[in-house]
């Protein structure tokens, strides 16, 4: 909410400058994003009261008058005006040369159509006070020429960008926000603004509230012989600085004492309305055109305003067209309620229409103040519009009783951490309305929404004392310090794939199309929740390709969802990724994961739509392969593990073997062998027939050549190095293992050794 | 006038269709539609000396028929020419990656700057105690709302503002449900802290994502105090943001607790005296914090005094924009490699 400097002061008496006041309310009471002057920007000095002394047409333009104005200098000045709403004797308003308006524009002496003007005669829009151009401002006869225009007129303001919390419906109004001001800074809060006038007639106003659940209260009062035209400048620059458009003046009357008491209003037109008022659900597929022009077909949880005959409003969020108040007004019916939130924030979503009032009400307006708003509202309509007050009805359900409740001091010191002694407890809390009585604090109706509990009163007391609450460490006797091995596992494999070159991406949840489907997705694209993360990882390795980067390897760490029945879904962690370069990329990162964990994975040819057929092979975790060429162009490859599947799989401790002091012996063995026959099996079998003196095995070499080997062959090189704890080992005792792997090779394979 | 005569639109159609679907290869099929839509094809010549209107629609019409049927039949040639080509690729998916290619060599990875922050936050937790919670992303309303007190007209309970599955479905809206299943989990003492995805309906733009990570501390004991609050955060924004940093308070709503507060870290780009990044504030909104409101203990079962506790929670991307420099949310996830292979 805008707050003007100006228009707070009225309701406190404080000696605080406006940053200190948007400081204080940022800590303790709702953050103000910043103080904005708003209205004239450079020197005041320069704008003056002016005192046409002559005025007649210029004498080479029709449409221009040239003039002689007393600025309160020592000779008049003489100024060139398009506007014709004066004449001699007229006291208008007049920036001098030098004098910079709102818009920017800095003025100079300058020949207009030959004739010299020294200065201009001001209109409401050219001071930011209205957005009327149609002629200039016309003060009041008795102002002195010369007299500096900031007093007679608002030119300037300080308005403070308050964002108050949800909690806090009395916030959204000045007076709220003066009475913190002065709770916050020892200021003198004034009375609240208005007094009655005098009542001018008896007449019934018709009122009824047919749904208590959405109406609590509902204050209606009659106008006779109002004159519906502008409002004064103070209003509308009130308004306009506190960011709300002028109208007229019974409609900106409503709104400004929304502004200042927080209860919004609405005004009807009497003589369109079809007998009295009455606040009730609306009928099913009832209908009404609201003042933005939208027809709206309501449902009948929509609380509306309606006369005997149809809805002329949506209640507490828009009016209807047909009853406005507009130029032709005479006569005025004033409604001042008080409407449940809930209702109005479900009619108010349902409509998709947000307003200063449904943002008020949806955050619970304190029903008490609806009386005070009637009241400042009828005064100000019958000061401005020139009305005769007619008629009052106040229909009230039973409004509830302010709580008591108890606070123990001891309890709000130990739950800040900071002793407040219970008289200044006490103190606090009375500053901002809640009265000490026998059993506890009375709390105040305009926060009873709020504050229900002792501990919402140690809030209260908290937020004044929060600059003042030290810096201190919980009191510890049992720790928990440590990553599960869960986390510890998604920081290996994290580790592995930056050490294997991947750049870690993060992609959406969201997919096009899945089991686990958004009832209202976010688009097309993003319909459902993923069940695999490397599909996201496409198009970022198409777009890095696109752009020209050769090295693409990304690599993700994130969740999946499966449907799984009745209960939520399952949720595991992936980790995925992408490559150029083909089959060998991805087994290249899928084994450095697995050797960081500490295991040794079997891969097994496997078969996926999305995968090369003949490059493609499944763990007992995942899978890995080149990508499909269909999917995305040039050669990748891709991979995918369930972390949770892996952290089961790793082994818990390190099986430790004790290093032999004997040198080892090291046999390089190459076997010629069916080319479908897997390395994997050849290599279990060698480990098989091997027995205990093999330290170490590995394949070093692959090699095919038909002419030496034949057609459908390759030969396979083993590395393999004996030892043993007992002694050194010769190569006759190495032999017979040699031996046996040779024949077990031969027998299951039809292996023959090259060499 | 007389071939035109001759041409049976239907037989013409029925013919060329059955063609395409007849061609076994990408080579018989281009003769098909050499013979059906050449420049010497009956259809073709056919059109060219049609005069009739609704002859040359009929024929037109034909054309296409027979254009798409090709189109269709020859992507699904090239697939099946494809798959064949590619089954008779195979490689020893056993062998090693060094036997297979060998990989390419390429310079060290590097790390999400996400990641960079959430590692740095998990360490800084670790230290004073706490444990790592991911909890899950899918939440009911029981967990992601009801206990956390959010009352009934509260907006994030909107499908307007977030992301439900069904009605008593959604993604979390904030890392405090994996709380509540921790305090059902066990009595306290209980320090904890979570982290990962959090989820809202927004319109992607520059400063919006529907997808932002948190991190959301805990801490329940016998008498903790918002002191210690204030304490705990002082040390934690210190740690991620320089030990210059001054931290205050200012009060706030949140329904889950009482009193609430937003910490504010002095900023560290111009000391305080008022810069861009601050907003010429001096000061750098964190996030929410407070103490844990007894509902939740009541929720659990526990008794509203037995213990007390706060509570806070923080955006990771936030850290990250504040600690680098990084202006805007799409940066995070554009997987742009050469934004990403900045954080090294």
């Amino acid at each position: 909410m805008r707050i003007p400097l100006s228009w707070l002061r009225e309701y406190v008496r404080v000696d605080a400058s406006a940053q200190e006041i948007a400081a204080a309310l940022s800590i303790s009471t709702a953050e103000v994003n910043g103080v904005h002057r708003v209205g004239l920007p450079g020197e005041l000095g320069l704008f003056r009261v002016g005192h046409v002394l002559e005025a007649e047409k210029h004498p080479d333009a029709d449409r221009l008058q040239l003039t002689s104005v007393d600025v309160g200098e020592d000779r008049p000045y003489s100024i060139v005006c398009g506007a014709w709403n004066f004449g001699a004797g007229a006291k208008v308003a007049v920036a001098l040369p030098g004098a910079t308006l709102p818009n920017g524009l800095t003025l100079e002496r300058r020949k207009l159509r030959g004739q010299m003007s020294e200065g201009m005669i001001l209109a409401e829009d050219e001071l930011d006070l209205g957005a009327d151009h149609s002629g200039i401002i016309v003060l009041d006869d008795a102002l002195e020429a010369g007299t500096p225009l900031a007093d007679v007129l608002p030119l300037v303001d300080e308005v403070l960008d308050l964002e108050a919390t949800g909690n806090r419906a009395d916030l959204f109004a000045v007076y709220g926000v003066a009475r913190e001001v002065a709770a916050l800074l020892d200021g003198e809060l004034l009375p609240m603004p208005g007094t009655d006038p005098q009542r001018d007639g008896e007449e019934p106003v018709g009122i009824a509230i047919e749904d208590p659940a959405g109406c609590l209260r509902f204050i209606g009062r009659l106008f006779r012989d109002v004159t519906v035209g502008e409002s004064p400048l103070w209003l509308k620059a009130r308004l306009r600085h506190a960011g709300v458009r002028t109208i007229s003046n019974v409609v900106d009357v409503t709104n400004y004492v929304m502004l200042a008491l927080g209860s919004p209003l609405h005004a009807y037109d009497l003589d369109l309305l079809r007998g009295g008022l009455v606040a009730r659900r609306a009928r099913k597929g009832e209908k009404v055109r609201t003042l933005d022009g939208v027809e709206r077909t309501l449902s009948a949880e929509d609380l509306v305003i309606a006369d005997g005959e149809r809805a002329v409003g949506l209640a507490g969020i828009m009016g209807g067209e047909e009853t406005e108040v507009s130029a032709t007004t005479t006569n005025v019916l004033l409604e001042a309620a008080n409407f449940e939130p809930v209702g109005i924030l479900r009619s108010s979503e349902r409509h998709a229409l947000r307003t200063e009032g449904s943002n008020r009400w949806e955050k619970g307006v304190d029903p008490h103040v609806a009386g005070p708003a009637a009241t400042y509202a009828t005064q100000l309509i019958v000061e401005l519009g020139g009305a005769r007050w007619t008629g009052a009805e106040d229909v009230q359900t039973e409004l509830p009783e302010p709580e008591v409740i108890r606070l123990r001091p001891e309890r709000a010191s130990e739950l800040m951490g900071l002793d407040v002694a219970e008289a200044e407890q006490g103190e606090i809390l009375g500053r901002i309305g809640f009265d000490q009585v026998r059993q506890g604090f009375r709390v105040p109706t305009w926060r009873a929404r709020d504050v229900t509990r002792e501990v919402d009163l140690v809030e209260e007391v908290a937020r004044f004392k929060l600059p003042e609450i030290p810096f201190t460490l919980p009191r510890r006797d049992a720790m928990f310090g440590r990553l599960t091995r869960a986390q510890r596992l998604r920081r290996l494999v994290e580790e592995a794939l930056v050490g294997a070159g991947y750049a870690e991406a993060y992609t959406p949840t969201f997919v096009a199309e899945g089991d686990l489907r958004l009832p209202e997705p976010l688009s097309a694209e993003a319909a459902a929740l993923r069940t695999v993360i490397y599909a996201s990882l496409l198009e970022p390795a198409r777009r890095n390709s696109d752009a020209g980067e050769d090295d693409v390897a990304l690599f993700e760490i994130a969740r999946v969802y499966r449907e799984v029945g009745a209960d939520l879904p399952e949720e595991h962690w992936h980790a995925a990724g992408i490559a150029d370069g083909g089959f060998a990329e991805a087994k290249w990162a899928v084994e450095q994961i697995y050797s960081a964990l500490g295991l040794e994975p079997a891969y097994e040819r496997t078969n996926e739509p999305f995968l090369h057929p003949g490059k493609a092979a499944r763990t007992g975790e995942g899978w890995l392969g080149e990508l499909h060429p269909a999917l995305l162009d040039g050669v990748w490859g891709v991979f995918e593990l369930d972390l949770d599947a892996l952290a089961e799989a790793g082994p818990q401790v390190v099986a430790f073997e004790e290093v032999s002091p004997y040198p080892e012996v090291r046999q390089d063995l190459a076997f010629v062998v069916d080319e479908d026959v897997p390395s994997a099996e050849i290599f279990a079998a060698i480990r098989e027939a091997a027995g205990g003196l093999l330290r170490e095995l590995e394949v070093f070499d692959e090699y095919r050549n038909p002419e030496t080997i034949g057609e459908g062959k390759r030969s396979l090189a083993f590395r393999l190095a004996f030892g043993s704890l007992e002694g050194t080992l010769t190569d006759e005792d190495v032999a017979p293992v040699r031996a046996s792997i040779v024949d077990a090779l031969a027998t299951r394979f039809d292996a023959v050794l090259r060499a | 006038m007389d071939k035109v005569a001759h041409v049976n639109p239907d037989d013409l159609e029925k013919e060329a269709l059955a063609a395409a679907s007849e061609a076994r290869s990408l080579t018989a099929l281009s003769e098909v539609r050499v013979r059906y839509l050449g420049r010497q094809s009956v259809l073709k010549l056919a059109l060219r000396e049609v005069r009739d209107r609704d002859t040359g629609m009929t024929l037109n019409a034909v054309r296409e028929t027979v254009e798409s049927a090709l189109a269709t039949r020859e992507a699904e040639l090239a697939r099946a020419e494809l798959e064949e080509r590619l089954a008779t690729e195979r490689v020893d998916v056993t062998l090693p990656a060094q036997l297979l290619g060998p990989p390419k060599l390429r310079p060290r990875g590097t790390l999400h700057p996400s990641t960079l922050v959430r590692r740095d936050v998990e360490d800084i937790f670790l230290g004073l105690g706490y444990e790592i919670v991911d909890g899950r992303e899918v939440e009911t309303t029981r967990y992601n709302f009801d206990a956390l007190g959010f009352p009934d007209w509260h907006p994030t309970r909107s499908p307007r503002a977030s992301l439900f599955l069904d009605d008593e479905t959604l993604l979390r809206t904030e890392t405090s449900p994996a709380q509540i299943h921790k305090m059902e989990e066990r009595r306290p003492p209980i320090y904890m802290v979570s982290i990962g995805r959090v989820y809202r309906r927004d319109t992607i733009d520059a400063t919006h994502f529907p997808i932002f990570h948190q991190y959301e501390g805990l801490a329940i004991d016998k008498g903790i105090t918002l002191a210690d609050l204030k304490g705990t955060l002082l040390h934690v924004m210190r740690e991620l943001y320089g030990p210059e940093r001054e931290v205050r308070f200012r009060t706030h709503y949140f329904p889950f607790t009482e009193p609430s507060m937003e910490p504010d870290v002095s900023c560290f780009n111009c000391g305080g005296a008022g810069c861009p990044v601050c907003k010429h504030s001096g000061w750098i909104e964190m996030g929410g914090s407070g103490m844990v409101d007894p509902y939740l203990y009541e929720f659990v079962g526990w008794g509203p005094e037995e213990y007390s506790g706060f509570a806070f929670g923080m955006g990771i991307e936030r850290t990250a924009q504040l600690r680098y420099g990084i202006s805007g949310i799409r940066p995070f996830w554009d997987n742009d490699l050469r934004f990403l292979r900045q954080f090294r």
